[in-house]
């Protein structure tokens, strides 16, 4: 094996400040060889954004770095500030996660690009605007030679991530590193950027070491994965091993917790607690709280295990065999709709000009029609500026409609006046996204869930600190809680009282807007379970909205898909993910990245081309035909009805549906 | 204790600050039984007297006790600062928690008033105010007071703006609170910490334009003792009485250095503590 | 951009009647009648019947104020009830004093204000930082009119190195006399000024300093210098560029005092005057240039801001 491009040697990072030190990095080692993708995967607080900085030297005056980093055979945690300077951008490039935030917004992203080359001495001034041009063409951007006197905000989200790409790549480093760069991005630009990091990476023969918090990221891009919990890596190996014989029991629960869009298990097996904060770890195995394995064992309670290797006193205990696959039935459920949406449609205006005067609207939502029947789950899914969010926000009467009907319990209440629509928001609650916005920051826990009961008059009526009480233990939270406030929750807890605040007007439709979005993949598993079981104890039916088609599957009983505004596909859950008809149904279902090393490649994957339009500008006839790759000229000028199919059980809007294999 | 409080206390300028407000509102409310001057008594033999152990600041051209009227002219500038703040305050919170709350055409009308008052500099805002009221002790208090409320509407109304963004004002929307309730209850509480702040900053802003206004003859008029008028007659007397002018001048430099420091102290304990919630 | 400029003067619109009709309605709210106001207590019956047909005070209010306001507009701000002149050469009269006072005055502020904030954002919470920090506090927090005493009675009263009330001599005419006089009421403004702009560029710098895109300019290899004073600084300038549109108010309102210090004979001082002998035409003619000009560099910083920052579409 040829020299290792970096080489990493007990890495330990400590932040010192105000407090008591921090120990973010605790004994890391690891080597990068030559044009091998290495992927480094954790959850929050794990130490893995913090190991890449410490590896170009880009840790603040906070951060105490200790142990042995090579990198292109510089001793980054020895050498001067100017070797280093000169190290970055020659021997190393970086992709970050936010393109919003990553380029400066007052630069045209051209001279961006060039920036560092020229800073190193390696590009002439008056090149930098045709090399600028190459290396946008490189990374896919039409017409590079445009665009490089563009400004960032002129661009994308999933072209910026390209033009960070391409000047990460400029001074042709030897190791790219690539912190969560697809995080912020939807998923069909997500498979378009990771397949131009892949691209490059092997025409650059450049070493990737890529960090992701997504299993499916790693499994479809990465030679090599370390899975990083609490500061180490508790695991490291090729690819395909490491998902198909975890030999950590934490590997093997985060690949079980994971929802997934090719398996189908009644419940998803979470891992108890919460990922540990890195200023408070427990004495021996930091996994050892949440731990299945060690429970009881006394050498977990005082050894930390073994640095190199698997970190764990017992490794290979732990099984990866995923639950057994039980396929659901369709839905059978035929109770008369407990919500049923007709052509609803919501639209913004756009004012210009000196007068201020209307030129144009935002369509965000353009005719969607939807039913919901007690007790059934409906998932509505989508990219952003879909009009998902506004879509449940409307039927919650948080935003007036521009028109449609919506129908609760037979009863029309689009439009209602504010005083009827308070009565009925009784048996209609929503939960937000962000745990960290949605809870005031000033009351306690038992006071938010309360808050409800006495916005109608109804605390002492529905059993008062009693009721409270019981709904903390419904939602899985302790009863002494009561009394803290929002600041003292992690993310998974508050999501928890937010949950416990919409049940308590014992309601019988949640609109859930991305619940677990915000949340580590081990706690994700927890709130989705919690939400099954309340399902199934309460009956509720629940509008469930999120990005993520694989949390959509699990949940759901049936799923309605959204481009730009409008519902283009909706059907019982297992025909929509088995046999998608709407092209962008089946490209959105393939941009998926699966935690399954062996599935990767295949040509299965359809990368759309280009970018969601502005719902601002929709385009003529179908919204979706500009990047579709079944489009005809009937496309271009007609808009396809929202219709059943003729063989499948399923409404669709296309006039040139996927063939459907019998 | 609160742990803002309590920060704010190990803050070496801030504790300096309150120690000196405090100091000085103590001897400014209880003058008349510490001191046993009177700040209008005058001793015509003894006029533009140096600083001496009789007189610590010396005495002014009609004899009378320099630091005596400096402690009344305390008195006299704390009030009018605080009257000015609780005007301006009670009439830009609520300016700013309307406009920012509902948003539209309120806004817009609320804003543009706003925006008049805000087109002339504070000091000639309130120097033609009082050309049309007259010169007087109150009318300084209501000029400084006008002249004060854009800074607590716009401030409220970005305080609200930002929280309205914030999802659990929605939840309390889609809980069925009504727009009064949901205000009142949760957008007004937790819109005060930057609205405190500016009670702080604003009060030494106060402060400054009284004794601007009095330096310049127009605020309040002698023989009321207030720090400005001293400054502006001890201008008169720079070659004979040079203290006369140097010692009001530095206890009124003082009272509003301690208020910006305190101000701007609890501004960034408070700035940290929101950080740090947005981070947990 | 013609377009964008004409929006924003737009918007200047209606601030500039409802102040415009503010300032004519001062005359009303004077105890006594408007006319009395206007021509003051010693006027002829001549006067008044002439002030009455020029104004149309018999006509209604609405009128009234049309009639003011047109005339206003075409320069025409009355007479003042003092020197009998009209206002506004009275005012033109003084416009160069005042704006040679602003000009150095800014001029010192820049000078002090910008490296201090640079040297005190570029090592956070060091010695440095915070004595520098204090410096701004200082000069922020030092009322301009016991700064001005204290710099009369050093230069003028005790070295007797400089007048201690100030002339205007044009720079022009006779440069050294003219920074003789200059010196000290300048350097009172504009250490106020550099306390605005040290503090504010400081706080900008600093925060700009936790963007992403700094951490991105570190990463492709430039050097410091680069990534601080081309990245860092051009950013800082937009909120910074905001600020002091908003503390332009605290300049004018700075200069008037600084006049009053030094017995300047600048507009300020003509103000103050002018409220002293209740001379309202003046009053009103001084309080509405004032506006004028106030309105016209806020319309500037926002054109300015504009052309910063290209986020803004001034299509």
């Amino acid at each position: 094996m040829a020299a290792p491009v970096v080489s990493v040697r007990d890495l330990e990072v400590t932040f010192v400040g105000a407090g008591r030190p921090v120990p973010a990095v605790r004994g890391v080692s690891f080597e990068v060889a030559p044009g091998e993708v290495l992927g480094i995967v954790g959850e929050s607080g794990s130490g893995k954004s913090v190991t890449s900085l410490a590896l170009t030297g880009l840790l603040g005056p906070s951060a105490r770095v200790s142990g042995q980093i090579t990198l292109a055979g510089i001793d980054v945690t020895t050498a001067d500030a100017e070797t280093l300077r000169q190290m970055r951008g020659r021997d190393v490039g970086m992709v970050f996660q936010d393109p919003a935030t990553t380029l400066n917004p007052v630069f045209p992203v051209g001279r961006q690009i060039t920036e560092g080359q020229i800073a190193h001495g390696t590009l002439r001034r008056e090149d930098a605007a045709t090399r600028a041009e190459a290396l946008l063409r490189e990374v896919d951007v039409p017409d590079p030679g445009a665009r490089i006197t563009q400004f960032p905000h002129q661009f994308s989200g999933g072209m910026r991530q390209r033009a960070v790409i391409a000047m990460a790549m400029a001074g042709n480093p030897r190791l790219i590193i690539a912190d969560e760069p697809t995080t912020a991005l939807d998923v069909t630009v997500q498979a378009q950027v990771l397949s131009v990091l892949a691209r490059r990476q092997r025409e650059s023969g450049a070493a990737v070491i890529l960090i992701t918090h997504d299993l499916g990221v790693i499994a479809e891009v990465a030679d090599r994965v370390a899975v990083m919990y609490a500061g180490r890596i508790v695991e490291t190996g090729p690819v395909a091993e490491i998902f198909r014989s975890p030999r950590h029991p934490y590997t093997a629960a985060l690949l079980r917790s994971l929802p997934r869009i090719d398996d189908d298990p009644e419940r998803l097996t979470a891992i108890p607690g919460q990922p540990p904060h890195p200023g408070r770890l427990t004495p021996g195995c930091s996994f050892r709280p949440r731990c299945p394995v060690g429970h009881g064992r006394a050498i977990c309670e005082t050894e930390p295990p073994d640095r190199d290797g698997v970190a764990c006193h017992f490794p290979g205990e732990a099984v990866a065999a995923p639950p057994a696959a039980r396929p659901h039935a369709a839905s059978t459920n035929t109770a008369s709709p407990l919500l049923e949406v007709t052509d609803l449609r919501v639209e913004f205006p756009i004012r210009t000009g000196l007068l201020r005067r209307q030129t144009g609207s935002v369509r965000a939502v353009a005719g969607v029609s939807l039913s919901v029947r007690p007790g059934e789950t409906l998932g509505l899914v989508g990219e952003s500026g879909c009009g998902k969010t506004t879509t449940g926000r409307a039927i919650m009467g948080l935003i007036r409609p521009t028109a449609g009907s919506i129908r609760f319990e037979g009863r029309e209440i689009a439009g209602l006046p504010r005083g009827a629509m308070r009565r009925l928001r009784r048996d209609m609650q929503y939960v937000f996204q962000d745990p960290y916005s949605s809870l005031n920051p000033i009351r306690t826990a038992g006071e938010i869930v309360a808050e409800p009961l006495r916005i109608h008059g109804l605390h002492a009526e529905m059993g008062g600190d009693a009721y409270v009480a019981g709904l903390f233990d419904r939602v899985g939270l302790p009863r002494a809680m009561m009394s803290r406030f929002p600041r003292e929750f992690s993310g998974g807890q508050r999501q928890r009282i937010g949950i416990a605040r919409a049940l308590a007007l014992q309601p019988k439709l949640l609109i859930l807007d991305e619940p677990v979005a915000a949340l580590d993949v081990s706690i994700q598993a927890q709130i989705v379970n919690l939400l099954k079981d309340l399902q199934r104890e309460l009956g509720l039916a629940y509008i469930f909205i999120a990005h993520d088609l694989a949390v959509v599957h699990h949940i759901s009983d049936r799923v309605a898909v959204m481009y730009l505004g409008r519902i283009v596909e909706e059907s019982d859950k297992a025909t929509l993910y088995a046999r998608p008809l709407h092209p962008y149904t089946r490209s959105l279902l393939s941009a998926v990245p699966v935690p399954d090393p062996a599935a990767r490649g295949g040509g299965r994957r359809i990368i759309l081309e280009g970018d969601i339009p502005s719902p601002a500008r929709p385009p003529s006839g179908c919204a979706f035909h500009p990047r579709c790759f079944r489009a005809s000229p009937l496309c271009a000028s007609t808009a396809p009805e929202f219709a059943d199919h003729a063989t499948v059980p399923s409404r669709m809007a296309c006039h040139h549906p996927m063939e459907v294999a019998q | 204790m609160n742990p803002t409080l309590r920060r704010l206390l190990a803050h070496r300028g801030a504790l300096l600050g309150i120690a000196y407000i405090m100091l000085l509102a103590f001897t400014a409310a209880f003058a008349h039984l510490i001191l046993p001057t009177d700040p209008l008594a005058q001793d015509l033999a003894n006029t533009l007297d140096p600083p001496s152990p009789e007189h610590w600041f010396g005495t002014d051209e009609l004899g009378r006790d320099l630091m005596t009227r400096a402690i009344y002219g305390a008195r006299t500038s704390l009030v009018t600062a605080l009257g000015a703040v609780a005007i301006a305050g009670a009439i830009g919170v609520p300016i700013g928690l309307v406009a920012g709350f509902f948003g539209g055409w309120r806004d817009a009308i609320l804003m543009r008033i706003v925006d008049v008052l805000l087109a002339l500099p504070g000091i000639l805002f309130a120097m033609a105010l009082i050309a049309v009221l007259g010169r007087s002790q109150a009318a300084s208090l209501v000029a400084v007071g006008i002249t004060g409320i854009p800074a607590f509407a716009r401030i409220t109304r970005a305080q609200v703006l930002s929280l309205r963004q914030r999802d659990f004002v929605t939840a309390v929307e889609a809980m069925g609170g009504s727009s009064a309730y949901t205000m009142f209850t949760t957008v007004l509480p937790n819109a005060w910490s930057p609205i405190l702040v500016q009670v702080v900053i604003l009060s030494s802003v106060a402060i400054l334009l009284e004794a601007a206004l009095s330096f310049l003859g127009v605020g309040i008029p002698p023989p009321t003792p207030s720090w400005g008028d001293m400054l502006r007659t001890g201008k008169g007397f720079l070659y004979e009485a040079p203290y006369y002018a140097v010692l009001p001048g530095l206890v009124l430099t003082l009272t509003i250095l301690s208020l910006d420091t305190l101000g701007r102290t609890l501004a960034r304990l408070i700035e940290d503590r929101q950080s740090a919630e947005d981070d947990a | 951009m013609t377009s964008y400029i004409l929006r924003r003067l737009a918007q200047f619109i209606p601030v500039l009647l409802l102040a415009s009709l503010g300032i004519w309605a001062m005359i009303y709210a004077v105890p006594g009648s408007p006319v009395g106001a206007l021509v003051g207590e010693n006027a002829t019956p001549e006067q008044i019947a002439a002030i009455t047909a020029r104004l149309g005070l018999d006509q209604p209010l609405l009128a009234q104020y049309w009639r003011w306001l047109t005339a206003a507009l075409q320069g025409d701000l009355g007479q003042s009830i003092q020197s009998r002149e009209p206002v506004l050469d009275l005012i033109a009269k003084r416009i160069p004093a005042t704006l040679q006072l602003g000009l150095a005055a800014t001029l010192i502020g820049l000078l002090v204000g910008v490296p201090v904030a640079i040297a005190s954002a570029l090592k956070p919470n060091s010695l440095l930082d915070r004595i520098l920090s204090a410096w701004s506090a200082l000069a922020l927090g030092v009322p301009t009119f016991w700064l001005g005493i204290l710099l009369i009675l050093l230069f003028a009263v005790h070295l007797h190195w400089l007048p201690s009330a100030s002339a205007y001599i044009p720079f022009f005419t006779d440069p050294v006399r003219a920074l003789a006089n200059l010196a000290l009421p300048a350097l009172t403004l504009g250490l106020y000024i550099s306390g605005i702009f040290s503090r504010f560029l400081r706080a900008a710098l600093l925060g700009e300093l936790l963007s992403d895109y700094v951490r991105t300019a570190r990463s492709k290899g430039l050097r410091e210098r680069d990534v601080i004073g081309r990245h860092v600084m051009r950013n800082a300038m937009l909120p910074f560029v905001t600020i002091v549109g908003l503390s332009l108010a605290n300049f004018i309102g700075g200069t008037v005092i600084t006049e009053a210090v030094f017995t300047y004979p600048g507009l300020g001082r003509l103000l103050i005057q002018a409220i002293g002998v209740r001379d309202y035409p003046l009053i009103q003619g001084c309080i509405l240039f004032i506006l004028a000009i106030y309105i016209t560099i806020n319309l500037l910083v926002d054109v300015l801001y504009a052309y910063i920052d290209p986020r803004i579409d001034y299509h």
